[in-house]
């Protein structure tokens, strides 16, 4: 188990020596149990952090928003920024590095272990306590301790994780300054791609079914969009409201502009940007699961990223947030790609 | 209308501009009869062909996307071709995942020599659609 003090020297003494100008990391936050992403500049500020099961945020997002406000302000900074990254966020780290989105020296990353846990999912937790408040919930091995008013229980890891956090192989940050925690990579609570195992197993008829359904509730709020790192274009095709408009852009480039699919929130359209969406990560995305969770309709997306992962790895050998310096999925190729598709 | 006409699938063909698109003019003065259900779109490459172009033709009514390109080792971008197999896989494979016909995504390589290859591929494609019937999962609702 990982002591969240040491954690806390780590970024006291990072911001004390000013090797870096702020520590993103996680806070308690103001609704119970619940962690939220901080962002410190004040040594004095190092003992707000914390690390426990409800740290679900992939903290790579704030380095995307600190380059993109860097770049607003047109300010290039001498110190790098120090990140709290799980292994999952460490992945997403290595692809933005990979991609050229900032450079190995720019950032700092204090790398966390998620050991034997990972991060808990709401649901799952309450009912398992039947309606009593938790105030906090630490992974403990194989057991997740949680305080509530009653008292502790303590409860079996494997059914408060993350789906995603039990088919976790690599819960230690291969990439790092420092680490905390046990390397506990190679490790597996259950079997990689579970979920969409059982979901490809449908006949294409269900899978339609399935999907229609899943598509039809979307709302649009592009929330999976805005809580993903590797989303961070200025202009998203499939949301024509980022169309940049100069004092110099007539209203005949505005209304002329290229619109692939609609904004409103239709079955047709929607599955177009989730489809769109799954491409454009391809190869990038590193499956943590955030897109998953903010979904305010509860649309199983990450059925969409796995199945792209999965084809990477067992048609391609590729393996997302591996490698700075290797090549991206799209932009390589092999000769033995699979062909027989082509007539 | 008092007879109901018979249903031909309409289709979307994205052309490289070096190889696919010279052999669809081929087939044309060659007398090659061929259906005329393709509607050709040149593109500098099958590698530029984005999964978008597919995704929004589906979008816009297209009961089948047709990608053609030079053939391996021939592409004029000497590489394109290859990087078009790969991400036309992975299309093809989320098509089939969502439950869309994977049969209504067709890629084949022909080369600017290849105009009866060329209206045979278009020949197979309108024989494989027809049993399909409309595609109306991705098509957009605009009534």
């Amino acid at each position: 188990m990982i002591d969240v003090q040491s954690i806390r020297d780590a970024a006291r003494d990072l911001l004390t020596r000013g090797e870096v100008r702020a520590v993103i990391g996680y806070r308690r936050g103001s609704r119970g149990m619940l962690a939220e992403p901080v962002t410190i500049t004040d040594p004095e500020q190092a003992d707000e952090l914390v690390w426990d099961a409800t740290c679900f945020h992939n903290l790579a997002l704030y380095l995307v928003e600190d380059r993109k406000a860097l770049a607003h302000a047109q300010r290039t900074p001498t110190l790098p920024i120090a990140i709290i990254a799980k292994g999952c966020d460490a992945r997403a780290i290595v692809v933005l590095m990979q991609e050229h989105y900032f450079k190995r020296d720019e950032v700092y990353i204090i790398g966390v272990s998620c050991e034997g846990g990972g991060v808990l999912v709401e649901y799952k937790l309450a009912r398992l306590l039947n309606g009593a408040q938790a105030l906090s919930a630490v992974f403990d091995g194989d057991e997740l301790v949680v305080t509530t008013a009653a008292g502790e229980v303590r409860l079996p890891a494997s059914e408060v994780m993350a789906d995603r956090c039990l088919e976790c192989r690599e819960p230690f940050p291969k990439e790092h300054n420092v680490a905390f925690g046990e390397d506990k990579t190679g490790r597996q609570l259950a079997a990689p791609f579970t979920a969409l195992g059982r979901f490809e197993a449908l006949s294409a008829v269900d899978r339609w079914a399935f999907w229609r359904r899943q598509f039809e509730r979307c709302i649009r709020c592009f929330a999976c969009r805005s809580v993903c790192p590797m989303c961070y274009c200025d202009e998203c095709v499939v949301d024509s409201i980022t169309f940049p408009v100069a004092p110099d852009t007539t209203a005949e480039e505005k209304a002329n502009r290229i619109r692939w699919i609609e904004r409103s929130a239709v079955r047709s359209e929607n599955i177009t940007y989730h489809m769109t969406r799954a491409m454009h990560l391809a190869g990038r995305c590193i499956d943590c699961g955030e897109c998953e969770r903010v979904c305010p309709v509860n649309i199983p997306l990450r059925l969409l990223n796995n199945k792209m992962e999965l084809e990477a790895r067992e048609r391609f050998g590729y393996e997302p947030g591996a490698s700075i310096g290797g090549p991206s999925l799209v932009a390589s190729f092999r000769d033995d790609d699979p062909g027989q598709f082509i007539r | 209308m008092s007879e109901e006409q018979a249903y031909e699938p309409k289709i979307v063909a994205f052309l490289c501009k070096w190889c696919s698109s010279a052999g669809s003019d081929l087939a044309g003065v060659s007398r090659i009869q061929y259906p005329a259900n393709a509607t050709p779109i040149t593109v500098p490459c099958s590698g530029s062909i984005s999964p978008l172009y597919i995704l929004s033709a589906f979008n816009k009514g297209a009961d089948g996307v047709l990608l053609s390109g030079c053939h391996i080792g021939d592409c004029h971008y000497i590489e394109g071709n290859y990087l078009a197999r790969r991400k036309i896989y992975l299309i093809k494979e989320l098509l089939e995942m969502v439950g869309v016909e994977p049969d209504r995504l067709r890629m084949s390589w022909v080369s600017a020599a290849e105009g009866a290859k060329y209206a045979q591929v278009v020949k197979d494609f309108v024989a494989d659609l027809k049993p399909l019937g409309p595609q109306d999962k991705l098509k957009a609702d605009r009534t």
